[in-house]
């Protein structure tokens, strides 16, 4: 999924932008409306004290003042210049005494104004009267929008600021995060793992490190330890080898022995050069590993494969096989260890042989693309499951199914391939044979 | 031919000085350096097989030592190793060839018997046999006077046979001699017929006797008729 390939500081900044823009959205909304409860508020507490204000002065001049008594006006109004406030009494016959506040519209000479209005009855010399005392709200309504708008654009500059500053900061912090990853990555083997200390002030990222150093430590022991001990052991068992072999050649030598005797000595000498070919290739793969060969020879692949095709020649001959060596007019030359290179073609073209049945194909191609010499071992043999192909460059990888065995040919080839900084694919269809290209590079 | 054997593996230095005391060579046997620093001081040897892994003993250091003492001597090195690396230190110190552990006794017989003869100049590097000269200094086979076209393969495999003559050398002998490498597993293999087959077709060409007799199951021998 997508959200698992974005990194931790764009996470982090993503949650913050968020954060803020559900916080801006609020406060867009809240705080206009609180400002406008609190004008209300007070607009109330006005509406109030002018009504008092108006009890009082019918009290002190009576309502007359107001409403001349048996007159033809019942009523009295009154607005100030800009109808921003205004008073109305008139007589009522509902005899019910209330006093309420509410929002109320009037349309005054074709304008529309909104009023929050205190309405009252109240009883004088034996009538009642209803008092309402309005208050234009327009001015809060206007405030309020501005208040909105301010808001805005105040949260707006101010979750700019933060988000560059947070960016800025959480880059800042991660990086030693990032530097660690990096190193994680750019180490293919643990040794040459880059142990320098990354800079840093957060103590979560110095454990991390630490943590990472120690494993990596551990991991690049584990990696020698086994390196030597197949090293030492696979010496261990050339010496007795040897006994056992000298053994049987000297007991034929010297013994009387029927051809039935005579031949299984030698299937007995023949499994010990198994053993031998086992043991003196994981010799030569901890020999790599150790880096005991010098990558110093300008080696022709030309000559090399020219002469590999000669070697081969009898085996060719004995399977009856058709082989085809196409090589450029001018010589490919690499820089490397001619004897590592030469395994690793040998093995390559000894198991396109093998793999193939008699009367098949076998041909080597090395050719340029862009400037580098790039060699192709190609064989229309049985080919290599689709399943299996993961898997042929591991040591000792069997295959029950296809009854087939990789054991350490091609094990070695990889090993060599990586240790010339090469690199090697493999392309093949069971029934139709295999291709492997390496790349020189 | 006095030959000294410098193995600290005791079994398999005994089994090595069974053989060539068969072969009527005369063996010392050291099993350590330090004894085989005395005895090169002491004695002249023809050979000195050595195997360059001693517990007390750097060999190269040894045959540098030895070279001081016996510097006619040839001397072979034996290794665990089994590389091209250690090959070319050995030869940079002094050492005449090289066997990887484990080696085929008759492989050694016959390089003692090719550096004897060159040692012992013209007449023995020649083996003949019917009209053939076998010239294991210029490495070519010659019916009178005409060159027989070998390849290098070819040559390898009955030189071999040859030095080895009256002994079956079976397959895996054939295959090690020729290809020498550890990298080859087709051991019961059939490719060396094919040598075989060719060798005995360039021979019959000159002379039709069968030089090389097959031994059903086994290999080949060589046997001058």
């Amino acid at each position: 999924m997508f959200i698992n390939r974005i990194k931790l500081k764009n996470k982090i900044s993503i949650i913050n932008a968020l954060s803020k823009v559900l916080i801006i959205a609020i406060s867009v909304f809240i705080i206009p409306w609180i400002v406008n409860q609190m004008s209300i508020r007070d607009l109330d507490q006005q509406l109030i004290d002018n009504l008092d204000k108006t009890y009082a002065l019918v009290e002190q001049y009576g309502i007359d003042e107001f409403i001349k008594q048996g007159g033809d006006q019942q009523a009295y109004g009154s607005y100030n210049i800009f109808k921003e406030e205004y008073i109305s009494i008139e007589k009522v016959t509902d005899t019910s005494l209330f006093e309420e506040i509410d929002y109320s519209k009037r349309s005054i000479e074709g304008e529309t104004f909104e009023y929050r209005v205190i309405s009252a009855t109240f009883e004088s010399g034996g009538s009642y009267y209803l008092i309402e005392i309005g208050k234009s709200i327009n001015t809060i309504i206007a405030f309020q929008k501005q208040v909105k708008k301010f808001t805005f654009y105040f949260l707006l500059v101010l979750l700019g600021i933060t988000i560059l500053f947070e960016l800025a900061i959480t880059q800042y912090l991660l990086r030693p995060f990032g530097k660690i990853i990096e190193r994680l990555k750019a180490s293919n083997h643990p040794k040459n793992f880059d142990y320098t200390p990354v800079k840093t002030t957060s103590s979560d990222f110095k454990d991390l490190e630490e943590n990472i150093h120690g494993l990596m430590r551990k991991i690049e022991s584990a990696f020698n330890e086994e390196r030597d001990y197949i090293s030492n052991i696979s010496h261990e068992l050339l010496t007795p080898i040897s006994i056992i072999r000298t053994k049987l050649d000297n007991f034929v030598n010297t013994t009387q022995l029927t051809d039935d005797e005579m031949v299984k000595i030698i299937e007995s000498k023949v499994t010990l050069g198994r053993i031998t070919k086992m043991v003196r290739t994981l010799l030569l793969l901890s020999r790599i590993d150790n880096e005991e060969y010098l990558l110093a020879d300008k080696v022709n692949l030309n000559e090399l494969l020219t002469g590999l095709g000669t070697d081969f020649q009898e085996h060719f001959e004995q399977k009856n096989q058709k082989f085809e060596l196409s090589l450029p007019d001018q010589p490919a030359e690499v820089q490397g260890n001619r004897e590592l290179l030469h395994i690793l073609f040998f093995n390559l073209a000894n198991n396109a042989i093998k793999y193939t049945p008699d009367g098949g194909k076998i041909s080597i191609r090395l050719f340029r693309e862009e400037g580098i010499p790039l060699a192709e071992i190609v064989d229309n043999g049985i080919g290599i499951e689709e399943e299996n192909l993961p898997f042929i460059f591991t040591r000792f990888k069997k295959f029950q199914e296809s009854g087939n065995n990789f054991g350490l040919g091609l094990a070695l080839v990889k090993k060599i391939v990586d240790y010339q900084n090469f690199s090697i694919e493999v392309f093949s269809k069971p029934g139709e044979g295999s291709r492997f290209v390496i790349r020189c590079n | 031919m006095r030959i000294l054997i410098v193995e600290d593996e005791k079994s398999l230095a005994e089994e090595i000085v069974q053989f060539l005391r068969n072969e009527q060579y005369n063996c010392d046997i050291a099993f350590n350096g330090r004894d085989a620093s005395e005895m090169l001081a002491v004695n002249l040897y023809d050979f000195v097989l050595l195997d360059i892994g001693l517990p007390d003993y750097n060999g190269l250091d040894l045959i540098r030592e030895a070279k001081q003492y016996n510097s006619e001597a040839y001397f072979i090195v034996i290794t665990a190793r089994g590389e091209l690396d250690d090959k070319l230190k050995g030869f940079n110190s002094g050492a005449d060839d090289y066997l990887a552990k484990p080696f085929s006794i008759l492989e050694l017989h016959s390089r003692l018997q090719a550096i004897t003869r060159r040692k012992f100049g013209q007449s023995s590097s020649i083996i003949r046999f019917g009209n053939f000269a076998l010239d294991i200094t210029k490495l070519q086979l010659l019916h009178q006077a005409t060159t027989v076209n070998l390849t290098k393969k070819e040559y390898d495999l009955l030189s071999y046979l040859i030095l080895n003559k009256g002994r079956v050398l079976d397959r895996l002998q054939l295959v090690e001699h020729i290809w020498g490498s550890f990298y080859e597993d087709d051991f019961d293999s059939n490719y060396i017929d094919v040598h075989i087959k060719n060798i005995r077709k360039k021979l019959s060409e000159f002379d039709q006797a069968n030089y090389i007799k097959t031994v059903r199951g086994l290999g080949y021998k060589f046997e001058d008729v």
